[in-house]
């Protein structure tokens, strides 16, 4: 016991190292949901739409992207791509959020179809009936009250992302992983820094689920009667 | 004026329209009735392309709406306002959002303009004291009379009802059926879709009979309800008056 409150004191100057990795995990998760949220809402409509090839189309990417290792992805985009084109060094924060983007989309194409599905066929009806063209009503009125539906979903989705952004350890992003992995190293002592990140890890996903708890809340006021 | 010819309309291998044929005038109040399954409502679709017709034309006004691509579509739909059996309001809009998107969206009206004709639709159907209410506040009848005042926002040149009463609880009926009334006295150009005969009976210029997917009877409501000219009109009518 004495021992381990010592390799604690003896890494004490490096916690704040270790802690503020959370801000690169967190950028990482926020800017492949931002993606992911876009991506996924244009192969959602993709999915949903009378064109053939559109449906094949984000059927093929969705296929593609939840049928392979998203650390294989990585590994990819990372390592493979920019040699293969002769890019050089790539900086390896873009190539992470890029990639758990485009593999968030997929993800998240199939929360929005079916929240789009969960939404009664009389309000496009309603919108078509009024004059109000494509755009507009998915804009306003539809995804609206899809993304209300799928809210829990998403959220879901973004604390899976925040979870497994520690993969971009493995191509040197010094996110909150790798900075426990370095803290480790420096010390030789691999306890006391794993414990702060994985500690941290999981206050911050407490917080984001009591966050999407609040929002959910929030949007369903006017469902309340 | 609109007119339907010769509509056709199949659901797979299930035929619901037999070629169906309807004109309805300027000022004109048509009301369309017949039993269950009948094709009615599906009729009613066909007009403002909310089912498209397996052959046959609608035409409204000077506009070939079978021909045309989805965005004319869209745009002749402005003119024809819908009020659905199941009013259809948007839910995570408030009563006056509801009225006033589609003319700021659709005809491009400033919010105040928008605002301030909402209001004075919403004081005609007597509810301008909930425009900031959410639909799931009110009744059917309410919601039902939003529905209607949603429709009129876009001041358009038709109105559709869809068995606008069918929802409805029977308390709550009247309410609704007062409005859809003072709009047909306005001279307001109507088809609706009824089963409410005492109703179809006033306010009617015309009453159309379907069955099975064709009309059967064309004729004023006087005509119609007194002396049915087929039997199939003649046992509808003894069997729900």
């Amino acid at each position: 016991m004495e021992q381990l409150i010592s390799s604690f004191k003896t890494i004490a100057p490096s916690i704040p190292y270790i802690i503020n990795g959370i801000w690169v995990t967190l950028g990482i998760a926020l800017g492949a949901a931002i993606i992911g949220f876009v991506l996924g809402t244009l192969l959602s409509l993709c999915k949903i739409s009378n064109v053939k090839l559109l449906n094949g189309l984000a059927r093929g990417y969705t296929s593609i992207f939840r049928g392979t290792p998203l650390i294989m992805q990585l590994a990819l985009a990372y390592f493979a791509v920019p040699q293969l084109f002769g890019l050089g060094d790539v900086n390896a924060t873009t190539v992470a959020i890029i990639t758990f983007g485009l593999n968030s989309g997929a993800y998240m194409s199939e929360i929005i179809r079916s929240g789009i599905n969960a939404v009664d066929k009389g309000q496009f009806e309603a919108a078509g009936a009024l004059g109000v063209g494509y755009w507009p009503m998915m804009k306003d009125i539809i995804l609206p009250q899809a993304i209300k539906n799928i809210l829990p979903a998403m959220m879901n989705e973004f604390i899976t992302l925040t979870k497994d952004s520690a993969i971009v350890s493995t191509i040197a992003v010094t996110d909150m992983m790798r900075r426990s992995q370095i803290v480790s190293a420096q010390y030789y002592t691999y306890f006391p820094p794993m414990f702060v990140a994985f500690i941290m890890y999981y206050l911050v996903i407490l917080l984001l689920t009591f966050i999407g708890g609040r929002i959910e809340r929030r949007l369903s006021r006017s469902d309340q009667s | 004026m609109i007119k339907a010819e010769h509509i056709i309309k199949n659901f797979g291998s299930i035929k619901v329209l037999k070629d169906v044929s309807l004109q309805i005038n300027q000022g004109e109040v048509v009301v369309v009735i017949g039993p269950s399954g009948s094709g009615k409502s599906t009729f009613l679709r066909c007009i403002n392309l909310l089912e498209q017709p397996t052959s046959g034309t609608v035409m409204v006004d000077e506009h070939n709406m079978t021909a045309m691509k989805p965005k004319q579509v869209t745009k002749v739909r402005e003119k024809v306002g819908m009020v659905f059996q199941h009013f259809y309001l948007f839910p995570h809009k408030t009563v006056l959002e509801n009225l006033i998107y589609a003319p700021m969206k659709v005809k491009g009206l400033s919010k105040d303009d928008a605002v301030k004709k909402a209001e004075e639709l919403l004081n005609k159907v007597g509810l301008l004291d909930k425009k900031n209410q959410y639909p799931n506040k009110l009744s059917g009848g309410q919601k039902q009379r939003v529905a209607i005042a949603r429709a009129l926002a876009m001041e358009p040149d038709y109105m559709l009802f869809d068995e606008p009463t069918s929802a409805l609880d029977p308390e709550m009926v009247k309410e609704v059926l007062d409005v859809i009334q003072s709009l047909a006295e306005s001279g307001m150009t109507m088809v609706i879709v009824t089963h409410e005969m005492g109703f179809a009976k006033q306010v009617a210029n015309k009453v159309v009979f379907m069955d099975d997917g064709r009309i059967l009877e064309s004729n004023t409501p006087e005509a119609f309800f007194s002396n049915p000219s087929t039997e199939r009109a003649k046992d509808f009518l003894e069997k729900i008056l």
